[in-house]
């Protein structure tokens, strides 16, 4: 009987319980999708730049994170189904249920609820990271090996995991229901009057505030100055500033605009600071947590996305040429027909022993294109000049050769530097060239227009000049292309990372928030029912829901937008520019948080605005 | 004619749509509140107040028949209208207060001018005005929890009223409330009313609460049953006929 009655009343409140389950699915599934990483190490080493050991504690402290994040949030969801159910049990209680069976039956509840998200998460988080996995590698021209989207070590930590936070929950449920007395379940949505802080030492705390943020953001900056201190001390300084601004700045702000007669004495704007000045009370610590989980996932999404700019710019700077054409035959011909050359030059050489011979005129007709890197003072990443060489700078001496000879011998080799040539380079005149013995043979360098664009041409002619003269092997493996599958490889892993890991904060920090803000709706629905009793037009208390979870979404949204902005300093030591497209990541980032915003509102205006009936 | 606040006719409440089950609330009312009356409804658990006083209010629509406030058909009110109307005619003080606990009590009593957008240099003097009224002066900074319940609803009335609607709606009003504060509260209501024509109309069950009016209907099984009028009889007397009738009309 109880337990139809309850499931009863679980029908009524179906969109509430799809939400919370909902959420607990996509926990699931992204804690499963990051296990699926994580604990794969074959991944790890073939797709980071970093050693595999070293991935390997950048994961597990990911996970870590991951792990706290989701226990709270599955804190907050679970709080939302308390507060959903807690009047409804209260009222069984009152009816003579034995408090031991409604404890039960809670237990069971969420229990079930959450199993069920967990393996139904589970599931969808197995077909996604195959599908998000692949997106990723169309997307951006990654290349992923090793990928296995079923993992069984995931699926078990996962599920293990789960099951543990669940029965954690249920018991607090299920005990928390049972010691609360039954006038206290039925009538929570009382909120007392809070006590007010003296002015004096909240202005002192919202000063402490801004100034420990300041001193953070100080940190990160002079990080040359500081060394690694500065990450530590940066660290400290903004958590502890993110709680005091928002434990003191922002309510001081509510005050003076409370204050404000002529501004808050409008339509409804008392009524929605009264509520925000509460909200933000009792959301403290948790809104200086969201403040730096924000800045910590837009950062990690905006340095994925910074690592791969660099990638296209670095790959620009691996050589001077993007092909060089070490053989011929009619089908490589027909391949580089294709390219869209934009400059292309050739030269003649001739090898006798251990000796190999260029001609000075070929070069002074077309001298070469070079790389120049300055000498940098500071920290941060430079990339080097493209530059040409002047046709007076190849002269024939018997010293050691200059820099654009040297440069000669190095970008038109046939042995690689690197494999320990031992060719010795020599320039000569036409007539000398003409002179030597043996077979003249010739090497073509090609710029074509975009690198990127003829990737994949490129490759085909690599290939077709590797199966027909595997003599140039060396050279070939080093080439431009080579290099460039190389260096895309070792930063897939590091985009992939932060792509996924700053999706996934930010998927539960908002949800975290939303469901904290959810929690409180049903205690609102008495002070929005007398709103309307008052003559508040419909569009009024929408609008005043809209603005008071627009503010509650908005500052530490605000916040961690700034930490992101002075945090992204650190990485001028990892990134060429790490401000460089920082708007695509923002835009990305800001769409998903607002239509978390947007899904909130939704659900609460569902759960707070009373429905005129308009039958008739 | 142009003395009526309230009137009502043939009104039928029928709760259930579609093929939900149908159960008619109220199935013929009739009457009418003159200008400056204080009328009472009482009637059994059940028989109807509170949804009367809904549609009465705008907060529900009636299934069939008139109902007019002020000359105004409601039945022709829609969405904002109905809004704005319970806004600018109507004052309501329920059995629980219904206060906004994070409000004081002058913002409390500030809110339905703020929501009718009247300058916010306008609103103070009204709130202290008619705080004066109801001897509520000297609470207007403390939040509801510090307030007793007789005070709570001094400020409930004070905010029914601040705006100055056509007519007060009370629903149970000294429900919550102790003896000696219910008096207060009805001496109150019963001063405004001969002293600032507000008219009022008074649900509840309690006869004591029902003397202070100047008439009364009893609503039985969803329709008018019958009425009672003090006259120029003292409190006393009229209270003694509100239990002989409620005897028999109960029976
Ligand atoms: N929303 C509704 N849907 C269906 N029936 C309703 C609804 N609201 C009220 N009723 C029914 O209409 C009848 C009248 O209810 P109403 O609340 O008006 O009674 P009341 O006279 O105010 O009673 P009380 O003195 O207990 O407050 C009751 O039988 C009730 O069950
Ligand atoms: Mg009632």
């Amino acid at each position: 009987m109880l337990r139809k009655l309850a499931f009863s009343s679980i029908k009524s409140r179906l969109k509430d319980y799809v939400v919370l389950f909902s959420g607990l699915v996509v926990a699931a599934a992204t804690f499963y999708m990051f296990m699926a990483l994580a604990t794969n190490q074959d991944f790890l080493g073939k797709n980071s730049m970093l050693s595999a050991n070293n991935t390997m504690f950048i994961f597990i402290f990911g996970a870590i994170l991951l792990a706290i994040i989701t226990f709270f949030y599955l804190i907050y969801a679970n709080s939302f189904l308390l507060t959903m159910r807690q009047r409804e049990y209260g009222m069984f209680m009152m009816l003579g249920a034995k408090t031991g069976k409604i404890g039960q039956l809670i237990f069971m509840e969420t229990f079930l609820l959450g199993m069920g998200a967990t393996l139904i998460g589970e599931i969808i988080g197995i077909g996604l990271t195959q599908v998000v996995a692949r997106l990723l590698v169309q997307q951006m021209g990654l290349t992923l090996q090793h990928f296995n989207s079923f993992y069984w070590p995931a699926f078990l930590i996962t599920l293990a995991f789960f099951l543990a936070l669940f029965i954690f929950a249920a018991i607090w449920n299920s005990h928390k229901l049972m010691k609360t007395p039954v006038l206290k379940l039925l009538h929570s949505a009382e909120q007392p009057a809070r006590a007010q802080a003296q002015p004096i030492w909240l202005a002192v705390q919202a000063l402490l505030g801004v100034a420990l943020l300041a001193a953070g953001y100080w940190s990160m900056i002079n990080i040359a100055l500081l060394q690694l201190l500065a990450i530590p001390f940066a660290l400290v300084t903004i958590v502890l500033g993110s709680f005091f601004t928002f434990n003191a700045t922002f309510i001081w702000l509510l005050r003076l605009m409370k204050k404000r007669r002529s501004f808050s004495l409008r339509g409804i704007r008392n009524f929605t600071l009264s509520q925000l000045n509460f909200r933000i009370h009792d959301y403290t610590r948790m809104l200086a947590m969201i403040s730096i989980l924000f800045a910590l996932a837009l950062g990690a999404i905006t340095v994925g996305l910074g690592f791969r700019n660099d990638l296209s710019v670095l790959i620009d700077s691996f050589d001077a040429y993007d092909v060089k054409l070490y053989t011929h035959s009619a089908k490589i011909d027909a391949k580089v027909a294709k390219l869209d050359i934009k400059e292309q030059a050739t030269y003649s050489y001739k090898v006798k022993g251990n000796q190999i011979y260029y001609r000075q005129d070929q070069l002074q007709d077309q001298p070469l294109y070079y790389f120049h890197y300055q000498r940098s003072g500071g920290i941060s990443m430079q990339m080097p000049q493209r530059r040409r060489f002047a046709a007076k700078d190849y002269q024939i001496s018997r010293d050691e050769p200059n820099g654009a000879v040297q440069n000669a011998y190095n970008q038109l080799g046939i042995k690689s530097i690197y494999g320990g040539s031992n060719l010795t380079g020599h320039l000569v005149t036409a007539a000398e060239f003409a002179r030597l013995p043996g077979k003249t043979s010739q090497l073509t360098l090609i710029r074509v227009q975009d690198f990127a664009a003829a990737r994949q041409k490129i490759a085909k002619i690599e290939q077709a000049q590797l199966a027909a003269a595997p003599e140039f092997s060396e050279v070939l493996e080093n080439s431009k292309y080579a290099n460039a599958q190389m260096g895309t490889a070792m930063y897939s892993g590091m985009i992939f990372m932060g792509l996924f890991l700053g999706l996934s904060f930010l998927a539960m920090l908002a949800s975290c928030l939303m469901f904290k803000i959810l929690s409180g709706a049903y205690s609102d629905v008495k002070r929005y029912d007398m709103l309307n009793k008052m003559g508040a037009r419909t569009s009024v208390l929408k609008a005043s829901v809209a603005k008071e979870i627009g503010v509650l979404y908005a500052l530490p949204g605000l916040l961690g937008i700034i930490h992101v902005l002075f945090g992204l300093q650190l990485f001028k030591l990892l990134l060429l520019n790490p401000y460089r497209g920082i708007w695509l990541p923002f835009l990305i980032f800001l769409l998903l948080y607002g239509l978390y915003y947007w899904l909130t509102v939704t659900l609460y205006r569902g759960i707070v605005i009373p429905k005129v009936e308009i039958d008739k | 004619m142009t003395n009526e606040v309230v009137k009502v006719q043939h009104l039928v409440k029928t709760y259930g749509k579609g093929n939900e089950k149908k159960f008619t609330a109220l199935k013929d009312i009739n009457f009418t509140v003159e200008n400056g009356e204080f009328v009472g409804i009482m009637g059994a658990s059940g028989s109807g107040k509170t949804t009367l006083l809904n549609i009465l209010s705008t907060l529900d629509k009636p299934t069939s028949g008139e109902v007019r406030i002020n000359q105004q058909d409601l039945t022709q009110l829609k969405g904002n209208q109905m809004a704005d109307f319970r806004g600018h005619e109507i004052g309501f003080i329920f059995q629980d207060f219904n206060l906004l606990e994070n409000l004081t009590a002058a913002e409390n009593i500030a809110l339905p001018l703020s929501l009718q957008g009247v300058a916010p240099k306008q609103i103070q003097p009204l709130v202290m005005k008619i705080a004066k009224r109801l001897s509520i002066e000297s609470v207007l900074d403390h939040y509801p929890t510090e307030l007793s319940g007789g005070q709570k609803q001094r400020v409930a009335a004070a905010r029914a009223l601040v705006h100055q609607p056509t007519i007060l709606f009370g629903d149970e009003p000294t429900g919550a409330l102790d003896s000696n504060s219910a008096r207060e509260l009805l001496e109150t209501m019963s001063s405004l009313n001969r002293n600032d024509q507000v008219s009022i109309l008074l649900v509840t069950h309690d006869p004591f609460s029902a003397s202070y009016c100047q008439r009364i209907l009893f609503i039985k099984d969803g329709e008018i049953g019958s009425e009672l009028r003090r006259g120029e009889r003292d409190r006393a007397a009229f209270y003694q006929e509100i239990l002989d009738n409620l005897g028999t009309f109960t029976e």
